[in-house]
Formats: C-alpha cells, structure tokens, sequence
C-alpha cells in the first residue's frame, strides 16, 4: 500500500497538539504503519526530506525561523493543515498583541538589553502561507486528529463542525453556567466538537477553540455586560485564544 | 583550524541544538542553545487575575501542563491564604501521580527506547520491538487516563480548580483508575530491567542533587528544598538562593543555586532519599549502587523506578479517597490582599517553583516561574563539555550521537524552560 507521506512540527507552542498525537496510545503503532512519518522531530530522529502529502503544523508564527521552517513545509506538501489553537488564531502567546508590544514584553522577561531575541507578535499560519484544513483547540481532541488521519488515508478531507459548544452542552444536559449560574461562559461564541469537556466538570468555558462560525459576538458582550462583567475583564478573558474580536458582529 | 559542529535535537520536547567548536581535534567550548520561540509568559500574566493565572501558565507546556496548574494554583492560594480539605489536596496529588505516569513512559519508551535499540523513533520501534512499544504505550495510557478523568481533561486540565475541584471524582470511576493501574503494576515494576543499563560514556561529572523537602504533612506544597551537600532553603526565599541570568545563545535562562549548579529530577530525587512505595523501595534497594554517587546516566534507572512508585501511590491515594469519602466538594474562595504567593512541586523532570505578586484586587502584578530544565542547564552545559571532552579524536558522528543521548538522559523539556523570569 502507498503510506502516505507525513510532517509534523511545531513552531511557537507547547508542543501539546503533537502531544495529542502521541496519546492515541490505541491507535499510534497503526498510525505508524499506515504513514510514513518522514519528519516528525518529536518523535523521530532522522529526517526524510521533501516532498510530504500532508504537513501537520502546530503553533504560531513568532520568529523569522518558524517562518523558514513554514515556508519549507508549505512549499514541499500538497496540503497544510494548522492543529490547534496557536496555529490558527495565535493561540495564548498572542493574548497580549493588541495591548503591548513585542519589545516590551522581551525587556520585561530578559531584562532591558540584555538579549536580543528575534521575535515578533504571534501570528496565525494563515497571515502567512494558505492552510487547507485546520483543527482547532487548545488542545486538539484527539478523536478529531484521528478523523484527519483517516480522511487523509482516503484521499479526502474531515467535515467541519460548525455548531457551539452550547450545542453539546445542551445535550449533555448540563446546568447553564452563563445563564443559571451567571458566569463568565463563554460557550455561545465558541466552535464545539469538544463535548463540552468544561461546562461539563463545572468549569465555564474559556474559549480554548476560537470563535465560532456566525457567532454573535454582539449578543454575548451584552448578556456578558448585563450580568454585571466590565468590559475590560470580557474583553481579558475573550483574548486569551484569539487577540482580535469584532466586538460588534451579529451575523 | 577551528570547527563547529552543530546538533539538532530530536526526540526532545521542543526545539534545540548543541554547538561544539573545535580546534583540530581539541574540544574547546560547547553551547547549549534552547531554541524555542519564546511565548513570553511571564509578561503576559501580568494585568491577568488571579484566577486566570493557573488557566494561563499551564500552556506552558502540555506534557507537563497538569503540575504547572498544580503549583500554580498552589502559588495562588498561598498568596491569599487558602486552605484545600484534604479530598482536595489528595486529589491533586493523584493527577500528579497521572501526569508522573504519563510524562516518565513516554520519555523511557517512546523517546529513549529507541537509543537503546538503535531505531531512529517510534516508528523503528513499532517495527523492531512491538511488544515493548505497547507495553510502554499502556503504561502511558493509564497516566494519561488519570489525568483524564481527574482533570476533565487531558492536556490542560480544568478541573482541578482555585481552592477546589469543579467535580469529585466518582467512586466508580476511582475504582476503574484502581483496576487499570493494578493491571499495569507489574509492567511497572520491571520497566527497570529494561532501562538498566547506561550508555557507555566517559564518566561524567558527579550531580549536585536539589528536590524539595519531602517533610511536612504529605500535601503537596512543599516548605523547603534542599541538595545533595546538606545546603536548604525554604519556597518562599528561593530568590536569593537561585540566581539566573541571560545567555546570548539561549532563550532560557542560566541558573546557579546556592552557587552550584544544580541537578534535578528523579535522580535527585532518589539520590535525597525521597520515600518510596513498597515495590519500589524493593527494586531501588536491589540496584541503588547504579544510582546513589552516579552521574547523570543514573537518570533514566531512577525514572523507571519512580514509574512504579507513581503507580503504586495512585493505587495508594485512591484507596485513602474512597475509604474516607470524600465529603461535599470545596469551593474556598480567597480573601483579596496584596501580597506574594510562592510554591514548589515536583514535577516528573525535577524542582518547579512559581512565583505571583498581586495587587488588592487579586491583579498579578509580577511572575516568576522557574522550571526543572531551566535548573538543569548549567548542569546539563558542563556535561555535555566533559562528555565532549572526554570523546576527543573520536569520529564526529559518534560524539554527536553521545552528546545527543547525554541530553535525552536529562529528559529536557524546552517549551518549559523558554520563559524564564526576571529577577
């Protein structure tokens, strides 16, 4: 059988969508088989080189070397998918683009000039290089990284889910932390397909895997705003995955 | 004439290469480059709330997200002056026993096995040794089925929260952990016949050994730390006893502790006596002179034996879990003051310390968060010189090979150690 060829690497993250990967316990010696994991540093020492059928890229986009090393994978792969978080919309260590810069945030973890370090402000593949599918959360679930696996085995692509995590919530019965409760859930503007992990342990949901399709942002600040949140703390708590919001969409 | 010879690390959490600059055969200096872009943590906790902290920090690093929350929220609830029950805190030490399980079978069987069998990764083990590969990818599994369960989830849990858990734990489901930790056990307990034997370096220099302090109540949150040389300090002043400073050729920070450089993780850890379960102690007694007054090599030994420790306590804190039951569930919340909250755990690679200051309003004013591969580097430097050293006029590829397995002996985690604090 032809195995299809596979890369996996990581830029600016903490490794956890790979991570992921290596949890399928169950399913990783199969994986192993089906595919040839010609670059995966994680888990393999030796690189097999160009060209791959598919690149699995985790993280951001930080320094000109996670841009070399997206370059290279973009050009030498037919497809490019973004897993997790950081891949897609910056992920944590953008959390803070929109309210200080990059210089700063060097001085105050290095000291004034004591470093120079390459860096700039954590950006999605997307800003970059074209991605043909994407996983989202922080971290991935793993059923969905498998059902990526799969679909690649068969020459095609997962469907994309594009419900909240609401939808999953709702079913799963749980107490309504947003409405019930009145905590900061941000459930309703979410992408489900996480079964509602959080809400689920009595934990709000904080946003781990980016907006969702048509989200009414609009709507959730000012159910947000009413029950007596100050828009700092939202607009804190909506950054922590996704530094930019249209604040005002309805759709 | 000079030359360097640069090494990119594989097989390692996160991103980094060594340098060795030669002149002729002569080995003259060697740099150890952690390379990971760095995300810059400690700054962006800053302006946050207490609350979002531990959500924050532990995606620092996923294979060790669940003790990053841990201590976080230790730090935390030290600086305001909250107290756990005891379900909680044993709860917390369960998850911790998961991620030690966990973190410790993928590092021996998935990232070092290969070394010892000469296969370049998982997939040359899948070919080459099957059975171990799933032995050891059971092992994890269960780690990681702890963790799961306990934390809701995996990578990044949430259900362990400030002054409590969203949920407890249901007794079926600890009987469940319980039954799939027993059938593991003895996988377990021989995994050190398997990771015995030590790669055939120079002999390297002797560690300065550093844990914490296992006295105390049995919590988790430790009061003191201490080394090898009798030297201790307590949590609270580790900022005048490890002091840190900047590398040009690394994002991660140079530390030395009470002037040395210290070594940490389940070598330290055995070499200071921590105590052990009773199988366990059994296999540590019967092979401790591979371990006590080794060099780093001993640490893959001691993390085989500290997998079947992880086990045995989990099995052990369950027990204790569902034998007094474990009441209503905890919700403290914290009393808002100015002030500093510090802790230290052990992580499964050694000493993690995290440090917050917050304002009246329980906003967090200043970070520090200072991990085992941060505390290693020193270490880990002089090592790799001594090993490169002492493999003079021997073929590059050999030494490069060497020097690569002296770093997986460390079991460095380089996300982690890439967002060092100011001091």
């Amino acid at each position: 059988m032809n195995r299809p060829r596979l890369a996996i690497a990581g830029l600016t993250a903490c490794s956890g969508c790979q991570l992921t990967l290596l949890n399928c316990e169950e399913e990783l010696a199969e994986v192993a088989a089906r595919f040839d994991l010609v670059s995966f540093p994680m888990a393999e020492s030796v690189e097999g080189g160009a060209p791959f059928d598919a690149a699995i890229v985790e993280g951001a986009v930080s320094t000109p070397g996670d841009l070399a090393n997206l370059f290279r994978l973009r050009n030498s792969s037919r497809l490019l998918v973004a897993l997790g978080t950081c891949a897609i919309f910056g992920g944590v260590a953008a959390m803070n683009n929109g309210v200080s810069t990059r210089e700063e945030l060097v001085a105050a973890v290095y000291g004034d000039g004591e470093k120079t370090v390459e860096s700039f402000a954590p950006a999605p593949l997307t800003n970059f290089v074209s991605v043909d599918f994407s996983i989202t959360g922080c971290p991935p679930e793993k059923q969905e990284v498998m059902a990526l696996l799969c679909a690649l085995l068969n020459g095609t692509l997962p469907p994309l889910a594009t419900y909240p995590v609401c939808t999953e919530c709702r079913s799963r019965e749980n107490l309504c932390l947003l409405l019930e409760r009145k905590e900061l859930c941000l459930g309703p503007i979410i992408q489900g397909g996480c079964n509602a992990r959080c809400p689920a342990t009595g934990i709000v949901c904080e946003g781990c895997r980016g907006p969702v399709r048509e989200a009414n942002v609009a709507q959730e600040l000012e159910l947000l705003l009413e029950r007596g949140f100050g828009r700092k703390e939202i607009e804190r708590r909506m950054s922590r995955f996704k530094p930019e919001w249209d604040y005002g969409q309805r759709r | 004439m000079g030359s360097v010879v640069e090494l990119n690390l594989a097989r390692v959490e996160g991103h980094g290469s060594v340098k060795v600059y030669r002149q002729g055969s002569r080995v003259e200096r060697v740099e150890l480059c952690l390379a990971d872009s760095p995300r810059l943590f400690e700054a962006l906790l800053v302006g946050k709330s207490y609350l979002e902290v531990p959500e924050i920090i532990c995606r620092i690093c996923s294979l060790c997200s669940t003790v990053h929350k841990v201590t976080a929220l230790l730090a935390v609830e030290n600086a305001f002056g909250v107290e756990v029950s005891w379900a909680t805190a044993l709860t917390r030490e369960l998850i911790m026993q998961g991620g030690m399980i966990q973190d410790h079978a993928l590092h021996l069987y998935c990232l070092l096995l290969p070394d010892l069998l000469g296969v370049p990764g998982v997939t040359g083990l899948a070919q080459k040794a099957p059975e171990l590969l799933k032995t050891g990818l059971g092992i994890k599994r269960v780690g990681n089925m702890i963790q799961e369960t306990v934390g809701g989830r995996l990578i990044h849990p949430v259900n362990i929260r400030l002054g409590g858990l969203g949920q407890r734990v249901s007794k079926k489901e600890l009987l469940r952990l319980r039954h799939e930790l027993e059938s593991v056990l003895p996988a377990c307990r021989d995994a050190y016949r398997l990771f015995r034997t030590p790669f055939p370096f120079p002999e390297l220099p002797s560690p300065n050994a550093l844990a914490v302090d296992p006295g105390g109540d049995g919590r988790s949150a430790a009061i003191r730390c201490r080394m090898g040389g009798g030297e201790s300090f307590a949590v609270s002043g580790y900022r005048e006893a490890i002091k840190e400073s900047v590398l040009p050729h690394s994002n991660a920070k140079y530390s030395k502790v009470m002037e040395k450089e210290a070594t940490v993780g389940a070598l330290a850890r055995l070499s200071l006596g921590v105590r052990l379960s009773a199988q366990a102690q059994g296999v540590f007694d019967e092979v401790k002179h591979e371990i006590l007054g080794r060099d780093i090599r001993g640490n893959t030994l001691a993390q085989a034996i500290e997998l079947c420790d992880a086990a045995e306590r989990a099995i052990e804190l369950i027990d204790r879990l569902l034998e007094k039951g474990q009441g209503s569930p905890d919700d403290v919340g914290p009393v808002l003051r100015a002030g500093r909250g510090s802790a230290a755990c052990e992580a499964p690679r050694g000493l993690l310390i995290h440090s917050y200051d917050f304002d009246s309003d329980g906003i967090c004013t200043e970070a520090d968060v200072v991990t085992p591969t941060a505390l290693n580097q020193g270490a880990m430097a002089r090592d790799l010189l001594a090993l490169a050293r002492g493999m003079e006029g021997e073929e590059t590829k050999k030494m490069t090979t060497a020097l690569e397995r002296l770093i997986r002996c460390y079991d460095p985690c380089i996300s982690c150690a890439v967002h060092v604090l100011k001091l």
